[in-house]
């Protein structure tokens, strides 16, 4: 057993180190920031005749807070502000909709590694009521339409000059588990109009990606109280205040920290008290082994439900995490040859080219499709439960049971002859 | 294919185990869980095998398809470290305080809570409440 916990150990000493070091071919959002930092700041923001003026009440937040925006810019004109992080993050879209006028599917994955971490457009607080009217059609609203509707187009900026990646999927591409072909770069118009749907694929509901804070005054001053809210990235955040498409304020920006226990989930985007699922995991863990399946099972659809996590992410790092567990069990029932590595490695092939399909599916789908399949996955899993409480199971369960105890310590006998 | 375990021959329909595998191996790591539940109905009921035969060796083919999954989730850049070294040491500490408490609780028990959490939790997933 001592054997064994030294090679466990040096185990995830090697996984530890593999992935600080950031493995050559993991994608990494983190390159994308310092170049768009860069583009941000070489572009000095147009003097045009009325552009805003911009100043803010204090310049650190600690997880979140209220920073009081004011200015002046040409009376009569509404305010827009637009903020947003230098913190970047993946986000992807699986382009499958019907399209209306050629009636085909597409099929193309779009993808971004930088998309702000956060990103919000303040808007005159005249549009609070067509915004409730976005926020009351659910998840069919549409971000374009939207911006266009509310006025805030002229404000949209920072995400439109992302680079997005389009791959075409194709059928037999998706077999062999990859993401498709990669298309040509799209021109600037198009890659704005991908961009916002990526901003609703990632943030999802309007109130995130809007508000209604800034008050106006006849004169022409403006005043916005802009509540940062908890769990977003920490690092640099940069605002604009705009009144037209050619009257930009200069970017003023803020410092958002973060203190232990909340940390930052570099892949994830958020950052979180990391006391919360740390005893859910353990609390999870406990529960999977007395019932006999793993705590994924639980543990996914929690940690969507709980967190701004994107599944992606949450398939990803849970699966990781019974990989170990399922390492020392293999290793316990092979010491007493409990193992039949015929039957195991002819299952386990089979296996392996699903594992390898079946990730890149992950990708594809929405968070809603993920929640719809894997509540009908749970609803299986409950009945298949139900069948191990049924009288009829017990019985023959109590037999097997017996043999499986008897054949165990027969086992165990000859392992320690041998031994 | 014809499996020996402890002295005991057993015929294997290998069609319907790799073509089961498969499926769930798709389903588990696009889901990112292990899968243990669904591969033991699917070996002891569909391949016709005693349990005895079944606990170790499902357990050697999950492990398949856990390994290649996380290579791929990795690759994709779906892996967050931050929030595997909060939960991996979780998993870890779970696994040597359950076995304390399985003494104490019926697996009975147990299962019928399991059955009723997973309602609830399904049903929230798919939207009815």
């Amino acid at each position: 057993m001592k054997r064994f916990l030294v090679v466990f150990g040096l185990i995830i000493l090697a996984a530890v180190t593999a992935a600080i070091q950031d493995g050559a071919f993991a994608e990494k959002p983190k390159e994308a920031v310092t170049q768009q930092a860069q583009k941000t700041e070489a572009s000095p923001a147009p003097e045009a005749a009325g552009a805003p003026t911009i100043q803010i009440d204090k310049t650190t937040l600690n997880n979140g807070g209220t920073i009081i925006v004011t200015g002046t810019a040409p009376a009569g004109k509404p305010v827009y502000l637009e903020i947003w992080s230098d913190k970047k993050v993946k986000a992807s879209r699986f382009d499958a909709e019907k399209d209306k006028e050629t009636g085909k599917r597409p099929y193309i994955l779009y993808m971004t590694l930088e998309m702000p971490a956060y990103y919000k457009i303040f808007m005159p607080k005249e549009q609070k009521e067509q915004l409730d009217k976005f926020k009351k059609e659910g998840k069919k609203w549409s971000y374009s339409q939207a911006l266009k509707d509310m006025g805030a187009d002229i404000a949209y900026s920072s995400p439109a000059k992302a680079k997005i990646d389009r791959y075409q999927a194709t059928l037999t591409g998706s077999i062999i588990g990859s993401r498709g072909e990669l298309l040509p770069q799209m021109d600037d118009k198009e890659n704005k109009k991908r961009s916002m749907q990526l901003i609703k694929a990632r943030f999802r509901s309007p109130d995130k990606v809007f508000g209604t804070d800034v008050v106006t005054n006849p004169d022409g001053t403006y005043t916005a109280e802009i509540k940062i809210r908890k769990g977003v990235a920490d690092g640099k955040y940069t605002i604009v205040a705009v009144a037209d498409k050619n009257a930009k304020s200069q970017p003023v920006s803020f410092e958002n920290t973060i203190n232990f226990p909340n940390l930052y989930l570099s892949n994830a985007g958020t950052s979180l008290n990391l006391i919360g699922p740390f005893f859910l995991a353990l609390g999870i863990a406990i529960f999977g082994v007395l019932m006999g399946a793993g705590g994924g099972f639980i543990m996914n659809p929690l940690l969507v439900m709980l967190w701004p996590l994107p599944h992606t992410i949450v398939a990803g790092t849970v699966m990781p995490t019974v990989l170990f567990s399922q390492a020392s069990g293999i290793y316990n029932y092979s010491k007493i040859k409990f193992i039949n590595w015929k039957l195991g490695v002819a299952i386990g092939l089979a296996m392996v080219v699903g594992g390898f399909i079946g990730p890149k599916m992950t990708e594809m789908i929405t968070l809603d499709q993920f929640k719809f399949v894997f509540g009908w996955i749970l609803i299986i899993l409950a009945g298949l439960m139900f069948w191990q409480t049924t009288p009829g199971y017990i019985a023959k369960n109590k037999k097997e049971q017996a043999i499986l105890k008897e054949f165990k310590s027969k086992a165990e006998a000859s392992a320690k002859t041998k031994a | 294919m014809i499996v020996t375990f402890w002295g005991h021959e057993f015929k294997v329909n290998l069609i319907i185990g790799c073509l089961g595998g498969f499926i769930i191996a798709i389903i588990s790591s696009m889901f990112g869980f292990g899968g243990g539940p669904f591969m033991v109905p699917l070996m002891t009921v569909g391949l016709g095998l005693p349990m005895y035969v079944v606990v170790g060796s499902s357990l050697l083919a999950i492990f398949f398809n856990t390994l290649m999954g996380t290579m791929r989730h990795y690759q994709f850049g779906n892996f967050d470290l931050t929030l595997f070294l909060i939960m991996f040491p979780a998993a870890i500490l779970g696994g040597f305080i359950a076995p304390q408490i399985a003494k104490r609780v019926s697996p009975l028990v147990v299962k019928r809570v399991a059955v009723a959490g997973l309602l609830i939790l399904a049903l929230n997933l798919l939207g009815v409440y």
